[in-house]
């Protein structure tokens, strides 16, 4: 019959269907990083909860005294829902913080404030969202009464501060982090080779593109490499903004960042690990073998660089190295610790050739709320309260805040992991030379476009100039608005 | 039928379809393999044998969710939902392929056009209706509309179209039956196997549904499971929670497997079954 096939047809889709929903929600891949340790305190829910969903304040997500005024907070990472936790000890209110997935958190936001949602009194946003958000009005204008946020310039890390205001120089958001990027590098390498492990003299190695190859080369003689994947100096690319004046701006910048990418590729500099992977983090714990290029690329699947046995076992043969830096955010300081092994203490971290930064939650009002004094109570207490950043950096083992006086009181800290450097002293000095006006709405999409172009030159797929048309042509075709001129 | 040519082709049937088994089981046993490793254990490397992190990834995952209330809240959705797509695509359906009335190819057109749509591309208009009638973060958006499922309808005109023989209609009505009557005790019965057969596919898009209900959920404990699950990814360390992940979706596919252990036997039937047979 007929029927009997259709029918085998739709099970077959019902049953593809729950495969790759299944695979949907797992094989989001890690592009953020781990930043915070988490807490597991709210593992007492019991089971009965599921029976009734009536008025339970006991849930997670919801914290402080029944009958208070409930602050709702729609966010894209846990740490604000450990700052509810603690704020309402020595509050009167009820905080429900709602965590949502980074990937849909601005069409979550957009279509509630679109539709006229009141709910959420307090939502946030990362720098790539934030003039998306300015624009359609999402954020209340903090620099009125009764917020009157310009009383409050200086106290925050300024390329934060400035980042949270909109076009027209309104504050709109403040983060309580800073994530200036720095060069991590092994301390005892750089005292073999390099005859120092001082950061300033080691920032000298890295201050233009033309110093890295050098440096790389030498290092390379002695038998080392100077990164372990060629995107390193990704957050320091760049002097000047992608998008000026509704142009696209390719400037001498962004070519040479892309000779850089490829010279380091193609003269051998690296270990050919992509970022992320296996022998990247296993670089950060000493020896890995040199992989070749068709590794790297996946052309040649000889070696398996998702998995440690297999990967030990098909490389036994490779020679080793051991990596010399690694180009990361403020956060990377705990990714590194979790991951250095027995190179602890064989850290340091020093300026990168240019001033970048990655990342950050930004936190503002919603124009909608109907708590915005509370919701501004809270904003000011996660931000600007000094107690507050010192409880988070304890908390949170070593985040770097935005509070400037809270960062000049820890300016003597020194961290073991990093050679006893003064990391929080660094970051300070790091995030003042930043250029906030770098940052446009446009940055993931050409960001991940010029990333395939440069991997398409370095591996020879493409000319530069095939690479560059290519690009241009994606910009074109994803925003019409932006003028070319190729 | 003769010898040794018949055994290579039944051998090499057994083969493909040996390969086929395994190529759909593997996903589900590295999630499963998966739930029982460390974050960085995941991230590192890949492995077909088991770890020793279940219970951490356990602590891990209800440290952040409480996932038997997603569980729960799942089933207070998936079930109605369900049930809705199922009645009320079968009297659609039915009335379609029996009953003649004005417009009946008309409106069939019109349903195979509304296959076509995609659900994603009215989630805005959608969402602000459901604000107008106060009905965001409730279940019931999640809920009624499943009571129209064009989809479903198309395939079930088409059962009942094969498999049920307008003289047994003839024969109910002349014992003097009304047409609900007819309905409930005739037709749905035959129908059955039909129905379930569309009902696993729609409990199965109802419990991994993620999209709508993530826009129109916005209290913690209303969410559902594939929300929920996905904070896990919102959390600030992700590489630590990677087995947690792993962990709870591989709990969120159990009511799957359960309902399809109960339903197979009628998706067999389905293929083999008819009232009258010719």
């Amino acid at each position: 019959m007929k029927f009997r096939k259709l029918t085998a047809l739709f099970l077959a889709g019902a049953m593809t269907l729950s495969l790759t929903a299944c695979g949907g929600s797992t094989s989001d891949k890690s592009s953020t990083v781990a930043k915070e340790e988490p807490k597991a305190e709210n593992a007492t829910e019991t089971q009965e909860a599921v029976a009734e969903e009536a008025a339970d304040v006991s849930d997670a997500a919801v914290v402080g005294e029944e009958g208070d005024e409930k602050l709702v907070i729609w966010t894209l990472a846990k740490d604000l829902e450990t700052f509810a936790e603690h704020y309402v000890e020595t509050h009167d209110v009820q905080v429900e913080t709602v965590v949502i997935e980074p990937a849909d958190y601005a069409t979550k936001v957009q279509t509630a404030l679109n539709g006229g949602q009141k709910e959420p009194d307090i939502i946030v946003g990362e720098p790539q969202m934030l003039e998306d958000f300015y624009d359609a009005g999402y954020f209340e204008d903090l620099n009125q009464a009764p917020y009157n946020a310009q009383d409050y310039e200086g106290q925050i890390v300024d390329y934060v501060w400035k980042v949270g205001q909109d076009a027209e120089g309104i504050q709109r958001a403040i983060s309580y982090q800073i994530t200036p990027a720095g060069v991590y590098y092994r301390r005892d390498i750089a005292k073999e080779v390099f005859g120092t492990d001082d950061p300033e003299e080691i920032g000298k190695l890295f201050k233009d593109y033309a110093t890295i190859l050098d440096t790389a080369k030498t290092l390379k003689d002695k038998g080392y490499r100077i990164f372990a994947s060629d995107a390193e100096i990704n957050y320091f690319s760049g002097d000047s903004a992608w998008v000026v004046d509704g142009e696209l701006n390719v400037n001498q910048a962004r070519l040479d960042y892309m000779d850089l990418v490829v010279d380091l590729y193609q003269k051998d500099y690296t270990a050919y690990a992509n970022q992320w992977s296996t022998p990247w983090y296993q670089a950060m714990a000493g020896e890995v073998p040199i992989l070749t290029a068709d590794i790297q690329s996946y052309a040649d699947d000889s070696v398996n660089v998702w998995d440690a046995e297999q990967f030990a076992e098909a490389t036994k043969e490779m020679e080793k190295t051991q990596v010399f830096a690694f180009g990361l955010p403020s956060w990377g300081v705990l990714t590194l610790r979790d991951n250095v092994g027995e190179t602890s203490g064989n850290w340091g971290v020093c300026a990168g050739p240019a001033y970048g930064f990655g990342g950050g939650t930004f936190i503002g009002i919603s124009a909608l709320s109907e708590h915005k004094q509370a919701a501004w109570d809270f904003l000011k207490w996660v931000t600007l309260d000094e107690e507050t950043a010192e409880w988070w950096i304890e908390k949170s083992e070593g985040d770097t805040v935005s509070l400037v006086s809270v960062l000049d009181q820890h300016k003597d800290d020194e961290n073991p992991v990093y050679g006893n450097e003064k990391m929080y002293a660094f970051w300070l000095k790091q995030a003042e030379g930043i250029d906030y006006s770098k940052v446009t709405r446009y940055d993931k999409v050409i960001n991940d476009a010029w990333g395939q172009a440069c991997t398409a030159v370095k591996q020879g797929e493409k000319s530069k100039e095939e690479a560059l048309g290519e690009f241009y042509d994606i910009i074109e075709s994803t925003y019409p608005d932006i003028t070319v001129n190729r | 039928m003769s010898g040794i040519g018949y055994k290579i082709k039944k051998g090499l049937l057994y083969l493909m379809l040996l390969l086929l088994a395994l190529a759909c089981i593997l996903p589900f046993w590295l999630m499963i393999v998966n739930s029982t490793r460390s974050g960085v254990e995941i991230t590192h490397s890949f492995s077909f044998i088991p770890g020793s992190s279940l219970v951490d990834n356990w602590k891990q995952l209800f440290g952040y969710v409480n996932l038997f209330r997603g569980l729960g809240n799942s089933l207070k959705v998936a079930i109605p939902a369900t049930l809705c797509t199922a009645y009320f695509s079968a009297v659609t359906g039915y009335a379609m392929a029996m009953y003649k009335f004005k417009g009946n190819k008309l409106l069939f057109k019109i349903i195979i056009i509304f296959m076509m749509i995609p659900a994603q591309l009215s989630l805005i208009g959608f969402y602000n209706l459901c604000q107008k009638l106060h009905l965001v973060d409730t279940y019931i958006p999640l809920i009624v509309p499943a009571i129209a499922s064009p989809g479903i309808v198309f395939f079930l005109r088409q059962y009942v179209q094969a498999t049920l023989h307008k003289n047994l209609l003839e024969a109910a009505r002349i014992d003097g039956a009304s047409e609900f009557m007819i309905f409930h005790k005739i037709v749905l019965p035959i129908m059955a196997p039909g129905i379930a057969t569309m009902s696993i596919g729609a409990f199965i898009g109802n419990w991994n549904a993620y999209l709508v209900p993530l826009i129109l959920l916005n209290s913690p404990k209303k969410m559902t499971l594939p929300v929920m699950i996905s904070t896990l990814n919102a959390a600030t360390d992700l590489q630590k929670n990677q087995g947690a992940i792993y962990l709870g979706v591989a709990i969120s596919v159990i009511p799957i497997l359960i309902v399809f252990a109960f339903c197979s036997k009628y998706i067999i039937s389905s293929i083999t079954s008819g009232s009258v047979k010719e």
